[in-house]
């Protein structure tokens, strides 16, 4: 079969222009890069630094543990559960847990009721 | 038409494997991207969920990214012979964009000879390089970066990664109705999509200046 084919010699402009377009995208593609690289090492950082900040604040305080808080244990023993300390007791669960979802209408319902007997 | 018999390698083996994984890439890429943007779970499904959407989406673009660079890497002297081609434009280029090539209908004029790719064809392959270079700068980032990138910068990632697969999809979509479809133009097809290559009186006619720098492979052998 009569076929045909290109030459496969690689003249100097089309060296050059291919080598143009290469190095011009992989030198963009690199600046973009770096950015990136220094963005994201800008960022763990600021993580790192604040992660300290949050440790060294905690380890400065006197009290770091809720459950030895004078004052939470003092709570309990009056008011949540009358005589003991007793976590999770009817009255700590009612008061201290969030609703929320489907829950939210019922205290709602229930907020507006003690406002009407405040009043 | 020129009466000239035989057939033209026009595209090689690698050439079509690239062009292929490219391909295959690309349309499972723009599937997978509008379903995220477009919140069609449908899409999301058919890749597992959208969790596995998302993988398939970021890993194809590796492939993506890496296929046309390692083709580059291996065969540059092919694409540099691709760039030399689409970076020329001459006379003869511009009159053809002014009847486009004799494609679009009522736009009558005669087509001047073209080199082995048409001013549009030029112009494609700029508009493809571009939008490539920004899909790998924007996708990357938006997967390994979201994190530590301030959120407007990467909303902007999103906004020009999704811009660009509009502008991408509808040039692709041009590009394979040209190719596929348009009884003028479809010859091509076979020759990128199966054996690479076409008849050497269509390429005398449609590329007629790159026809004349090629060289015989029988002259080659006596
Ligand atoms: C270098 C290759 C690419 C990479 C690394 C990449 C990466 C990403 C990432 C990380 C996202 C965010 C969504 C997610 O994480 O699940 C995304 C979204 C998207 N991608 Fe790509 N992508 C690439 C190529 C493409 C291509 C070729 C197309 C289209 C033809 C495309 C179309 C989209 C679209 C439409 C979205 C949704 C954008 C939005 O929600 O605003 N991507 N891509």
């Amino acid at each position: 079969m009569n076929t045909f084919q290109e030459k496969t010699n690689l003249t100097r402009r089309q060296f050059l222009r291919g080598s143009g377009v290469l190095a011009a995208t992989a030198i963009l593609g690199g600046i973009l890069a770096k950015f990136g690289f220094n963005v994201q090492a800008r960022s763990q950082e600021y993580i790192a630094q604040r992660a300290n900040g949050l440790y060294s604040l905690d380890e400065r305080m006197t009290l770091r543990k809720s459950h030895e808080n004078p004052e939470i244990l003092q709570i309990y023993k009056e008011f949540l559960s009358p005589g003991g300390v007793t976590p999770l007791s009817e009255k700590a669960h009612h008061l201290l847990h969030t609703k929320y979802g489907d829950e939210i209408p019922e205290l709602i319902a229930e907020l507006k009721q003690h406002s009407h007997q405040a009043a | 038409m020129s009466q000239v018999k035989g057939k033209v390698l026009k595209h090689a083996g690698q050439t079509r494997l690239m062009h292929w994984i490219h391909l295959i890439c690309f349309v499972i890429l723009g599937i997978t991207g509008l379903g995220f943007y477009f919140k069609i779970i449908t899409i999301d499904y058919i890749f597992g969920g959208i969790g596995n959407a998302s993988v398939v989406h970021r890993w194809l673009g590796v492939v993506f990214t890496v296929g046309p660079l390692l083709y580059i890497l291996t065969n540059f002297g092919r694409f540099s012979r691709f760039i030399d081609t689409i970076s020329t434009f001459t006379k003869d280029d511009f009159k053809w964009l002014k009847t486009m090539g004799g494609y679009i209908p009522g736009l009558k004029g005669e087509v001047p000879p073209q080199d082995k790719y048409n001013a549009g064809q030029k112009l494609l392959g700029w508009l493809v390089i571009i939008c490539c270079f920004l899909f790998f700068v924007t996708g990357f980032p938006m997967w390994l970066w979201r994190h530590a990138m301030p959120p407007q910068l990467l909303g902007l990632c999103y906004d020009i990664h999704f811009w660009d697969a509009v502008i991408a999809i509808l040039a692709v979509a041009g590009h394979f109705f040209l190719a596929a479809i348009h009884p003028k133009s479809r010859v091509e097809f076979a020759s990128m999509m199966t054996n690479g290559y076409v008849e050497a009186a269509v390429s005398a006619h449609h590329n007629e200046k790159w026809f004349a720098t090629l060289q015989n492979d029988s002259e080659l052998k006596a």
